[in-house]
């Protein structure tokens, strides 16, 4: 199966999973699904009172007859993935004891007060620009946990409560069904029966995005305001496990590579240690199918082979992007009227972006990194940034060496920002727009996925530390120009850097983490 | 004149009935200076006045899990001491004296000091006291050394400044400084701010001054040759009792012995070895060679010089004569260096290698909320550990010696000089101590990004220095002489630190929004600006950073 989105061809060769981890795993973690070109997301609630005692997970019995999960080992005429909320598995009635055996991330939910804040989306009351008006539709509206205020009684204690406020959305989504399919009519056909099938199980569907990967005449899959997508990932290796369609095994890429810990939960890590996954104690529920834990005696492991996967439902205001382009390109023009030739409104957009629009990396003197060679540092070529921006998206993503203080310290940092980063599998939704754009009422944009086992380390620290960090690279006060909140984007040129104003073009309008289960896990929770 | 930066932190016990009391108490004082938690539009205005030396100040609270509860002031600030503790005392006087209410009345000579501090209605200085109770940290690392926070407001400011005079300068029309070389932008520049910044006509202090730097070379030569001398004591008394065969034969022996040890011991324990790029013989032959022979030179030719005229008088011997027999005699212990460091790796390495590590160290959800609430308001943030030390004669040796070492490096090495702990430059202020009686090691560090960040730079880029300095705590993940392994087991050690770390309820900073980079970038870009004229090459160079 494809691992990488057509956009990208060439280069490395994919990367499979080896037998048995072949088929516990779900097809997602080694495929965006490439050749499948419709999709749909279906958010699902359960609309059953509080935490069922039994029963809990029949329901995804019945979806395995309509809609069975796809598993890693080949190519299937349609696929699906599914993955599930905390608030989701407690309602199912999984084990408290299991519950508590997540992730802090996971178990706290995104949209955990201090959480939000660190993503950037909301600052004590208040939602940020980056968060569509009127606060996002749709989270798994966690409940607080114990952490959350501390009442214990204790003697001398005369301090004041503090209550944290838990922060709810009017829709919630207890899991996610991901459906791919070869054409739009046979997703709507398929969305219609899923839906039928849940339905007797009080499992109603609360929001769904059609999920589209659109490919241009070039057979490139580009995003909302025109760029290629989905360029660039992390590529996994262990022993015996990673290996390529001829069963050789992948070596560890000296750029890209990462252990295959950092994607699949009870797999070495970047960090020297087993990604930690969820258990269960052996007999609670039928434990049968799971392995055993390597350190919990009497526990079963239900993580190994599986991910956590991080969805935020990304909406772009293309209209509004391609002006705030053109009002920069303007601005620049204006204040630099004989050295600015150069400077056009796809011109800026790129700099944003940090590639052309067909993917390919602005390089210094003009020149751009083909598409298909992921193999390059940014310290080397492009130290100061005057083809790549510092502050670019495609930059800030992913720094590789470039952060590096001295030409000594380049492979320490490309090994420090390897253990950052994440497989992306989302694509996009809604219409394309009119060319030239034009405003309108289209509900447009990009269901962001991406799988990892460590939210923490890679997912929000992408976010935080490099995406949003108002002091990423040296910079002073600006933050992705592409995703981040309106502000500032500094453009390394000679003789004098340009600095110019961009606006909000992307609000985030829901999000969540969900466990993204092995197969046996999978089996696990459908006997709930 | 550069002035000097002080890192300090007293350490006080606390009444246990007392302890969320003095929570509580610490959480008032937060809220009372700053009613938006990220600062807001200068709600620590009148900190910033009354203290006009602190940089960087944390009052934390820790609870008492293996002794009673622990009160620390932590505090970075300009110049001396006295100055500082009076400013602090006008500033927030009678919180600090509800504060020490809360503590327990040392059994040292300080309890008189302390009753007149906390008597009722006591009006009586507090500063004293906190002079007699502070503690010197063993090692401390400044990222903008020689930095004096005004200097550091100031230059931003005139950061600020630049960027306003080249996005404003003809508004409206096309700027006068896009059609400019750099040597031209800079002398454009120079002239539009020099009315608003008249101290760009100034000379820059130096930061760091001569004096200060000859001290800081001559205490770790000094340093190094004490240690020189510990480590070929047994050379010199071995020597003195055996003929030099018999010296030879016995050091080659020991050294095989030690050596074939350390190969057969130096392995990891099955399930700790973590993937490193560190080397022993590479760092050994790159690093230390060169400094390592000198330093046994040096310490052979003053310890004859040293010696020659006692030996001269007991031996009845000329000067020179004397001299070239303490030489010989030093030599002679110096080549058996070798052979006690060997030894002291397999006695370090018999320890590790028993050394009981934490998989798991608990974290107390509540308290991880709590620190949670706290961080991530401004680009810095702010921690205080506290850990318990590893017994044992050769650790408590190691922790000073090394911790000394380390401190002597730290201010000595360029690199850390310029701010630099490994290849990363996020610290402001960090600090190590040691609390309650020497059996507990304390750290505190200002720094910037998010915690998460900062323990993955010291996992990811710094592991070696921070295994050596931390790896003396309780608990610590496996290691492997003192700098492998360790830090490298990345959730391991997070959890540890975590474990170890309490709510920093007061925290200030008094710039809250430059990062250690912005403020050495600040610097670079004044530094250029003081100049009248820069040479094509300087303005070059310089430009990058505007």
């Amino acid at each position: 199966m494809d691992q990488r989105p057509v956009s990208e061809g060439g280069g490395t060769p994919n990367w499979h999973l080896s037998a048995p981890t072949n088929t516990k795993a779900q097809g997602l973690v080694v495929s965006g699904f490439a050749n499948l070109p419709t999709g749909r997301a279906l958010f699902l609630e359960f609309s059953w009172k509080g935490v069922k005692k039994k029963g809990g997970g029949a329901w995804v019995e019945a979806l395995r007859k309509v809609a069975q999960v796809t598993d890693a080992d080949g190519r299937d005429p349609r696929a699906v993935a599914m993955g599930f909320t905390w608030s989701g598995l407690q309602k199912m009635g999984l084990n408290q004891n299991a519950l508590a055996s997540f992730d802090r991330p996971f178990k706290e939910g995104m949209f955990q007060e201090d959480r939000l804040r660190r993503l950037g989306d909301r600052r004590g009351e208040e939602w940020q620009g980056t968060v569509i008006p009127g606060g996002p539709k749709w989270s798994g509206n966690t409940p607080l946990d114990d952490a959350a205020v501390d009442d214990e009684a204790r003697a001398f204690d005369d301090r004041e409560e503090i209550r944290e406020q838990r922060i709810k959305t009017p829709v919630t989504v207890h899991a996610l069904v991901l459906l791919y399919c070869e054409h739009d009519e046979a997703a709507e056909a398929w969305c219609a029966e899923v839906s039928a099938a849940l339905a007797p199980f009080e499992v109603t569907v609360s929001h769904h995005l059609p999920l589209d990967l659109r490919l241009d005449k070039q057979g490139i899959a580009r995003e909302h305001f025109g760029f290629a997508d989905g360029i660039s990932q992390p590529i996994p290796f262990e022993e015996g496990t990673v290996v390529y369609k001829d069963g050789t095994e992948v070596p560890k890429d000296y750029w890209n590579g990462v252990p295959l810990g950092e994607i699949l939960m009870g797999h070495m890590n970047g960090h020297n240690e087993i990604a930690q996954g969820p258990v269960v104690a052996d007999g609670i529920g039928d434990t049968s199918g799971l392995p055993e834990h390597p350190r919990g005696v009497g526990f079963k492991d239900l993580g190994l082979n599986g991910s956590y996967m991080v969805v935020r439902e990304l909406k772009q205001d293309v209209y509004a992007f391609w002006q705030s382009m053109r009002a920069g390109a303007a601005y620049i023009r204006e204040r630099d009227p004989e050295g600015s030739a150069h400077v056009t409104t796809t011109w800026l957009a790129e700099r944003v972006v940090g590639r052309d629009t067909h993917g390919n990396l602005l390089c210094p003197l003009g020149g751009t990194i083909p598409v298909e060679n992921n193999d390059f540092g940014f310290w080397d070529r492009d130290r100061h940034g005057h083809g790549c921006p510092m502050g670019s998206h495609v930059r800030r993503a992913n720094p590789r060496d470039g952060l590096a203080p001295t030409p000594a310290d380049k492979q320490t940092l490309l090994d420090a920002a390897n253990n950052h980063r994440i497989l992306r599998r989302g694509r996009k939704y809604g219409k394309t727009i009119s060319v030239p754009p034009t405003p309108d009422d289209v509900d447009r944009g990009l269901l962001f996925i991406c799988l990892n086992t460590d939210i923490t380390r890679q997912f929000e620290f992408v976010q935080q530390t490099w995406i949003l960090n108002p002091n990423f690279a040296f910079l002073y006060d600006e933050t992705d120009p592409l995703i981040g909140p309106k502000g500032t984007m500094t453009i390394p040129e000679n003789p004098l850097r340009r600095i110019i104003d961009v606006e909000t073009f992307v609000q985030m309008a829901g999000g969540e983490y969900f466990f993204l289960p092995s197969m046996p896990a999978l089996d696990y929770l459908g006997s709930l | 004149m550069g002035m000097r930066q002080t890192t300090l932190s007293v350490a006080l016990e606390v009444k246990p009935e007392s302890f969320d009391h003095l929570s509580g108490l610490l959480d008032a004082l937060r809220d009372r200076r700053s009613q938006n938690p990220s600062g807001g539009t200068g709600p620590f205005a009148d900190f910033l006045t009354t203290v006009p030396a602190v940089h960087f100040m944390s009052l934390t609270a820790f609870p008492g899990f293996d002794y009673d509860p622990l009160f620390v002031i932590e505090a970075n600030f300009d110049g001396a001491p006295g100055p500082f503790w009076a400013q602090l005392e006008a500033a927030i006087g009678p919180d600090l004296r509800a504060f020490l209410r809360c503590c327990k009345r040392p059994l040292d000579h300080t309890g008189p000091l302390f009753d007149a501090v906390t008597a009722p209605d006591s009006r009586a200085p507090i500063a004293p006291y906190l002079e007699a109770r502070t503690l010197t940290p063993t090692v401390y690392h400044h990222g903008n050394r020689g930095m004096t926070r005004d200097r550091i407001l100031d230059e931003s400011k005139l950061f600020l400044g630049t960027r306003t005079e080249l996005a404003q300068s003809n508004d409206g029309g096309p700027s006068p400084y896009r059609k400019l070389t750099p040597v031209e932008i800079h002398a454009k520049l120079r002239a539009a701010l020099l009315p608003q910044f008249g101290w760009l006509d100034q000379k820059a202090p130096a930061r760091i001054p001569f004096t200060q730097s000859v001290g800081d070379y001559l205490r770790l030569a000094w340093f190094v040759l004490l240690v020189v001398f510990a480590l070929s004591i047994p050379g010199l008394v071995l020597k003195s009792q055996l003929s030099w065969q018999w010296y030879v034969a016995l050091c080659v022996g020991l050294f095989a012995l030690f050596t074939g040890i350390l190969y057969r011991m130096g392995k990891p324990l099955p399930g700790t070895a973590t993937p490193t790029r560190f080397s022993f013989l590479t760092f050994f032959l790159r690093h230390l060679l060169v400094p390592v022979a000198i330093a046994v030179a040096a310490y052979v030719a003053i310890a004859a010089t040293l010696s020659a005229p006692v030996w001269s008088w007991i031996g009845h011997k000329a000067f020179w004569p004397a001299w070239k027999d303490m030489a010989i005699w030093a030599a002679w212990s110096g080549a058996s260096i070798a052979v006690t460091v060997a030894g002291i790796l397999v006695w370090l390495r018999w320890l590790e290698r028993r050394d009981a590590s934490q998989d798991a160290p608990p974290v107390d959800p509540k308290m991880l909320r709590e620190m949670a609430r706290r961080e991530d308001w401004i680009p810095q943030n702010h921690m205080g550990s506290v850990v318990l030390i590893k017994p044992g004669v050769l650790r408590a040796i190691l922790i000073r010696v090394g911790h000394h070492g380390l401190h002597l490096l730290l201010r000595a090495q360029k690199a850390a000089r310029n701010g630099y702990l490994g290849s990363m430059r996020t610290i402001h202020f960090a600090h190590w101590a040691r609390v309650n009686n020497d059996s507990r090691l304390m750290f505190f560090s200002n720094f910037d990004q998010t915690w998460e960040s900062y323990l993955d730079d010291f996992i990811e880029k710094a592991h070696a220095g921070l295994t050596l300095a931390w790896s003396s705590g309780v608990g610590f993940p496996p290691t492997r002489f003192l700098v492998k392994d360790g830090a490298s087991h990345g959730r391991q050690f997070k959890e540890w630190a975590r474990h170890s770390m309490a709510v920093s309820r007061f925290w200030y900073s008094a710039y809250k929004d430059l990062t250690a980079e912005q403020v050495e970038r600040n610097y670079r870009i004044a530094c250029g600006l003081r100049k009248k004229q820069l040479s094509e090459k300087e303005a070059a160079a310089w430009i990058n950073d505007l």
